[in-house]
């Protein structure tokens, strides 16, 4: 009798073994998964934009333009903090945590084995070290302000947020430099890195939950994974390519178009637009360049 | 075409050629991974072997037994093996074969050494303790099969009558499945399925394809069935099916075919309808 009522010896992780698993698989797909392919999209219109906006201004225009104004609506959004703590950084820091954590229960034998299954699986492992480093550098500077880690020191805000992301993929506001060239480079392996991640994730996720059984079934979703992992590395190299080569001076000068200081202003007055906190700093610091 | 990677029609393309090529009364070397005892260091030992027409790994080693002499003209302990029905079903002369597990009794010389000369390597497998040699204990792979019960509870005090009719898919399904041999090709080939020496360690690290495969051949059993809930428990356990990589390596190396990809996808899709089920009624 008194075996009954004891409390499970186990741990917690012991435990909800099975339940941590499904969810750090599940946190892969909603919402960081999902969140990578509306990110992905937004960060790519630096080149889309230009093929689907109305024609008669010129390509840079179009695409700041569009990508400035997607930007201001993501940093409108109500209780954007709430979304971002809860929604992505705990979930990419559980995924994380907890993926380092499995990795290491693995031993890679590719040398042995050289199926192409047994190398992504291999490359799933590589991918999630090299794409969280990157995730961690990318919201430290970005949207942390960790200027001390950006080359050229530039401090991403949104009023201004493709001419400082520019800023920051190139070193610094004028020509682009050496260390410039270094970032964008990483940017381009962790942003393809982090694509493989989630489509090749994707495919296993569907094994891990059960919905594909059959080898032909497991074919089939594979087919769907890589298309959708060719689009979004599409999207991504798109995405730095687009920012790597576009000149701050000349963005700058179609932000203050698609907003003037002086309206931003006062629609911060008014309350219908979220005050930027280091804003005046950095207007001057990329106009003075 | 070239293939970046390995895959089955390759390997078994490379071994048709060398099949071709094998030259008649040839001598080859054996390389082999000799380890005096349990805990004791490995040592590579070479010996030349006459290779007569059709002859497999176990008649060279054989051989080796025989004129226990090595290749530089040493005498050495004559160099052991496990084996038994050397016809591919048993499982236990399971060991690495030029560096790739397989049964050895199946491994003929002309698929991997077709000219005078050639090396051959024999590894004991790398995942389980090693007795001597080239025989290792596979005790553990026996004990995960233990830890989802794979079994019919036919045991009890009176007679049970006649079992539930199969359907003939659901034969054809199980039937495969039931080809498993316990061999332990696909352990030692699986990236998450590592070495471990402590039995106390072995109900919680992973439990391997081969066992996951035989919970879904006795949950799909009529009468097997009646502990598919505790083989889904176990299976939800420390180093249960979630323990899976995905490497699909397994599926590549077993020399039955069993298609143990989809037991493991099957055993995740069943685990996943009875942890919500659990989640909700308790």
């Amino acid at each position: 009798m008194s075996e009954s009522t004891t409390a499970d010896p186990r741990g917690f992780f012991e435990r909800n073994h099975y339940l941590l698993r499904r969810l750090h698989s599940l946190s892969g797909v909603v919402p960081i998964g999902l969140f990578a392919i509306i990110h992905l999209t937004t960060n790519s219109s630096i080149v889309w934009a230009a093929i689907l906006t109305e024609k008669g201004r010129t390509v840079t225009d179009r695409t700041v333009a569009t990508f400035q104004e997607e930007v201001y609506f993501i940093h409108n959004l109500p209780f954007l903090i709430f979304t971002e703590v809860f929604m992505l950084w705990l979930p990419i820091l559980f995924h994380a945590l907890l993926g380092i954590y499995y990795a290491k229960t693995g031993k890679a034998n590719t040398d042995r084995y050289s199926y192409q299954g047994n190398w992504r699986y291999t490359l799933q492992r590589v991918s999630g070290y090299i794409g969280f480093l990157f995730i961690l550098y990318h919201i430290a500077t970005l949207r942390w302000g960790w200027t001390f880690l950006v080359p050229g020191g530039t401090r991403w805000e949104y009023p201004y947020a493709a001419s400082t992301l520019a800023a920051c993929l190139r070193g610094g506001v004028g020509e682009v430099t050496m260390a410039g060239i270094l970032i964008s480079v990483f940017y381009f392996i962790g942003v393809t890195m982090l694509v493989y991640h989630f489509a090749n994730g994707l495919w296993t996720a569907a094994i891990t939950w059960g919905l594909t059984i059959s080898q032909k079934a497991q074919q089939r979703w594979g087919v769907v994974c890589t298309a959708l992992g060719v689009t979004l590395f599409a999207m991504g190299a798109s995405a730095v390519l687009g920012f790597a080569t576009l000149r701050p001076d000349e963005a700058l000068r179609i932000e203050n178009r698609v907003m003037p200081t002086d309206k931003r202003v006062e629609l911060q007055r008014e309350g219908k637009l979220k005050p930027n906190p280091g804003e005046p700093r950095s207007a001057d610091a990329v106009q003075t360049h | 075409m070239i293939s970046t990677f390995t895959t089955s029609e390759s390997l078994a393309a490379a071994r048709a050629a060398n099949r071709r090529a094998a030259v008649a009364g040839r001598t080859v070397i054996f390389r082999i991974k000799r380890c005096d005892g349990p805990g004791k260091p490995s040592r590579w030992e070479d010996f030349k072997v006459p290779v007569p027409v059709g002859a497999n790994v176990i008649s060279c080693l054989q051989y080796i037994a025989a004129n226990p002499v090595t290749a530089d003209g040493k005498p050495t302990t004559p160099v052991v093996w496990d084996s038994g029905c050397l016809e591919e079903v048993c499982g236990a002369c399971t060991m690495l074969v030029g560096g790739r597990v397989r049964q050895s009794c199946s491994a003929l010389i002309d698929d991997y050494a077709p000219a005078e000369g050639d090396v051959i390597t024999l590894e004991p497998m790398s995942k389980f303790p090693v007795i001597r040699d080239l025989w290792v204990d596979r005790e553990r792979l026996f004990h995960n099969l233990k830890r989802v019960k794979a079994w019919v509870p036919i045991d009890g005090t009176y007679h049970l009558g006649a079992g539930p009719t199969e359907s003939p898919d659901q034969q054809g399904t199980r039937y495969k499945l039931s080809e498993c041999m316990s061999c332990g090709c696909c352990l030692e080939a699986c990236p998450q399925f590592n070495l471990e020496e402590k039995p106390d360690m072995w109900d919680t690290s992973f439990i391997g394809p081969h066992a996951i495969s035989q919970a879904r051949l006795f949950n799909m059993h009529g009468t097997g069935k009646v502990l598919a809930d505790e083989r889904l428990d176990a299976l939800m356990g420390m180093g249960g099916v979630s323990e899976c990589g995905n490497a699909q390596n397994c599926v590549k190396v077993c020399p039955k075919h069993i298609p143990l990809t989809e037991s493991i996808a099957a055993m995740g899709r069943a685990t996943t309808i009875h942890g919500f089920k659990r989640f909700f009624r308790g």
